[in-house]
């Protein structure tokens, strides 16, 4: 027996108990299960994939990566807290099972196949931990290290992509003659690229395609990369690299994390890794290690997972609070910040003309654009992942609340001339983007419950008469319909303030206007 | 002393064997040495004897399977002088070198096993780990290989007072050998295996060797938590998804009970909301009447749940259970 054994030891199952969902039932097998290890070899499919996949996040934080930081929080009670220093910090004790964002993140990018960027300064485990998320796809750690791409200021498309047969080149009549040596990562289920900020521009833009539309293309020779994971690196995700990173790459980073420091109270198992010569990559128990189908289930259970229209109507009011620009067009369609980043025009000139609102109140104005439909889409990706890492079959409110820091930490821009960030207890946030966008996550949940959206939505209520079909709806109902959104945007119209969510409303109670004025046209004709 | 062929599996790893022993200590800071060392020679050296009398070849795997869990089950003071339940290590000691052959297909798998068992049977009020061994022991010469010899210990645990694992023990038990069926359900002569496992689903009360008349008193469990029970205070019953539930103070249990025994497991908060406390029934009463109920004070509930009758008494902190007939 190796002595490598005691670190493959994975957390007994359940990791994460549940109260039984029915009535309670006990198995006679758990006679087997205790205080020793279960030497037990799982058949496949024994364990169900979310509890593999926790038993992966415990045996990385417990036995591979020291990361005692748990900033990702749960409570089923009140959490003690503790308010500390000058500057009032608040210590906070989870009443719940909570994780590390760090070990966390990267292990919901395995499990949806996505793209995670790990950013931080050197040595503090980000290269591992990547290599560790190829080793629980099956690849042997030899493969893995093979197969990651290090950028460097001189790496080129042929570096990263492939190069043309040296003998072709020379031989062939025309291009499609010419063979080409594809590099092996491309085929690899777990791609990582270190440091990938000190990749040249145009090799980004290779990069970019593999990425964005996982093909590769080298000399008009294509090849298809299988759906991946990927794992990007940077000591600086600020653009500080050898190469500003261009932004159509760094949209296609799903999530960041930030590699914490090193708690000098675990130098002791730095020791022991060094005394007992243990490289935690190389002991990866194979009860952890997920097969293609494993990983292929593992997407169809994730996207099975439910949002329901409680958490999802909050995240629509969280998202329309920030692409509004009041200023930005003359025409209400037009009235967003895209626009105004289109014109080129600079923003503090047209945050300077904006006199109506409170601008302390508005969310809208702490970001400079709104979000796109790629990030809301990444939002309900993760936030499924984390319910269902959670072992839970619909997303709660607090797993939105949670990932979404990650997800919107390259997505959303602060302005850092907001008068948010002026007021007291602001600054901070101009260099904490996790905590500022929780905080805004949280402002936009208070605010949607001080508007009572929950029950009194009357566009949530015409919208849903609207989905339920034309076919059928007789005239005089629908011109009913009519006057209640002419009514509804009448109402609003007498004096009420422009907000982000406002706008959002307006547009879709001019387009349901739209489609019933266009049904009843037809109706006329009949 | 050590045997021989431990020593020289010692001898060969050492260097590996002392590396586990200083991993294990960080892992468990209590780990002492001297009571490792009695671990090793009380318990694997008798199993690697017997080992190397029978399957030399698995000779090496059983020691180091058995150092590995050894450091496991010392670390936590589950084996070893400062042990808190002796019957661990008494149960491995005397069943390991017995299976010795069986447990040599999968050493690790045995020993971790029925160290679980053991550890299961100690830790719970009113079960009988020493009924549960000398099952096993019965087992061995006609198991054959060790997953049968670990299904006859899954019905065995029920039969020694895991009243919980009725249900799944049954199905368990449907699927052995009749033989070993009837030897780990306690029924070793007597009917056939059909009609005894059809009596056993049929009533939980019923017991091949048992009291069949009804209605009696069949068993009491719970206690004051002073004296090593569960309750603060005197308990009360209540009903919750056609099961009982055990209240005391602000503490609530789901009691699961048979003719093998009866066991307490900690209320869900789910449980708890489907509570309820109905009013002794006249009919139970009149039950109770007929008995001398091994709990003094008055009757102050009282719950039948198809064959079993449940109550507390005023001044008792126990569950007195009643085995009553389907048609009482």
């Amino acid at each position: 027996m190796a002595l490598s054994d005691l670190f493959r030891r994975v957390s007994s199952a359940p990791t994460n108990p549940h109260a039984p969902a029915g009535k309670r039932s006990f198995d006679v097998a758990d006679l087997y299960r205790g205080p020793i290890a279960d030497r037990r070899a799982s058949a496949p499919g024994e364990v169900a994939l979310d509890e593999k996949l926790r038993q992966a996040y415990f045996w990385i934080v417990n036995t591979a990566i020291i990361s005692p930081h748990y900033d990702i929080e749960y409570n089923q009670a009140q959490p003690l807290s503790f308010v500390l220093g000058d500057s009032k910090s608040r210590l906070t004790l989870p009443s719940a099972q909570s994780y590390s964002s760090f070990v966390l993140l990267p292990l919901l990018t395995f499990a949806t196949r996505r793209k995670c960027l790990f950013i931080g300064g050197p040595g503090r485990g980000k290269t591992a931990s990547a290599l560790l998320m190829g080793v629980l796809a099956g690849y042997p750690v030899r493969e893995v290290r093979r197969a990651m791409q290090h950028g460097h200021p001189q790496m080129t498309i042929a570096d990263l992509l492939g190069n043309p047969l040296p003998a072709d080149l020379i031989g062939a009549q025309k291009m499609e003659d010419i063979r080409i040596a594809w590099r092996s990562w491309l085929s690899m289920r777990v791609k990582i690229v270190d440091e990938y900020n000190r990749i040249p521009t145009r090799t980004q833009s290779a990069l970019l395609t593999v990425m964005g539309d996982n093909y590769a293309e080298v000399l008009g020779h294509i090849y298809e990369c299988p759906e991946s994971a990927w794992y990007l690196t940077a000591n600086d995700d600020q653009g500080g690299g050898t190469y500003q990173v261009i932004e159509a790459l760094r949209d296609r980073i799903d999530v960041v994390v930030q590699a914490l420091a090193f708690n000098s109270r675990f130098l002791a198992d730095l020791l022991a890794r060094i005394e007992e010569n243990v490289r935690p990559e190389e002991v990866v128990p194979r009860q952890i290690v997920f097969s293609e189908a494993e990983i292929d289930r593992l997407q169809d259970e994730i996207r099975a997972v439910e949002i329901g229209r409680e958490v999802r109507r909050r995240l629509e009011f969280f998202a329309s609070q920030f692409e509004f620009c009041e200023l930005a067009a003359e025409q209400f369609e037009y009235k967003t910040k895209d626009t105004v980043r289109l014109a080129g025009a600079e923003w503090h000139t047209v945050t300077a003309r904006d006199t109506g609102r409170d601008r302390l109140k508005d969310l809208g104005c702490q970001t400079l654009n709104g979000l796109s439909v790629r990030a809301l889409m990444t939002l309900f990706h993760y936030a499924k992942a984390l319910a269902y890492f959670r072992g839970n079959r619909t997303v709660a409110l607090e797993d939105v609340r949670q990932i979404l820091p990650f997800v919107l930490h390259e997505k959303l821009s602060a302005d850092a001339d907001a008068p948010f960030f002026d007021a007291p207890g602001g600054a901070v946030y101009r260099t904490d983007r996790i905590g500022w966008l929780r905080k805004l996550f949280d402002a936009s949940s208070a605010e949607y419950d001080r508007l009572d959206l929950d029950r009194d939505d009357p566009v949530a209520a015409l919208a849903d008469e609207l989905r339920l079909g034309l076919g059928g709806v007789s005239e005089s109902e629908v011109r009913a319909r009519l006057t209640r959104i002419e009514r509804l945007i009448g109402e609003w119209s007498k004096g009420k303030k422009l907000y982000g969510h406002l706008y959002d409303d307006l547009l879709q109670l001019k387009y349901m206007h739209q489609r019933y004025t266009n049904y009843l046209r037809w109706l006329e004709t009949q | 002393m050590l045997c021989e062929p431990l020593r020289e599996v010692l001898r060969s790893g050492r260097s590996e064997f002392n590396a586990q022993f200083a991993h294990a200590r960080r892992l468990y800071p209590e780990l002492d040495g001297d009571a490792f060392a009695r671990f090793v020679e009380r318990t694997l050296d008798p199993w690697v004897r017997a080992t190397h009398a029978v399957r030399p070849d698995r000779v090496a795997d059983v020691a180091m399977a058995g150092y590995e869990v050894g450091l496991e089950l010392v670390g936590q003071r589950i084996a070893g002088p400062s042990a808190r339940h002796a019957v661990v290590e008494h149960g491995l000691v005397h069943v390991l070198p017995r299976a010795a052959a069986i447990a040599a297909e999968d050493p690790a798998l045995a020993i971790a096993a029925l160290s679980n068992a053991l550890h299961e049977l100690a830790i719970t009020a009113g079960a009988r780990p020493g009924e549960w061994i000398a099952a096993l022991d019965r087992a061995v010469p006609s198991a054959g290989d060790l997953q049968t010899l670990l299904a006859v210990g899954q019905v065995a645990a029920w039969r020694a007072g895991l009243a919980h694992y009725r249900k799944s023990a049954l199905r368990v038990a449907a699927g052995l050998p009749e033989a070993l069926a009837l030897s780990a359900l306690g029924a070793a002569a007597g009917p056939g295996f059909a009609e005894l496992h059809a009596a056993l689903e049929r009533d939980p009360w019923f017991s091949p060797d048992g009291d069949a008349s009804v209605p009696r008193v069949a068993g009491v469990c719970g206690g004051f938590r002073g004296f090593g029970g569960p309750f603060v205070e005197p308990p009360r019953l209540a009903r919750a998804d056609g099961e009982l539930l055990v209240k005391s103070g602000d503490d609530a249990w789901l009691l699961s009970a048979d003719a093998f025994g009866a066991t307490l497991h900690r209320a869900t908060p789910e449980e708890l909301a489907l509570a309820s406390e109905p009013k002794p029934e006249r009919d139970a009463l009149g039950l109770i009447e007929q008995l001398t109920l091994p709990a003094a004070g008055a009757v102050t509930s009282a719950i039948r749940n198809g064959t079993t009758l449940a109550v507390t008494s005023a001044w008792s902190h126990a569950v007195v259970l009643i085995a009553v007939g389907a048609d009482a």
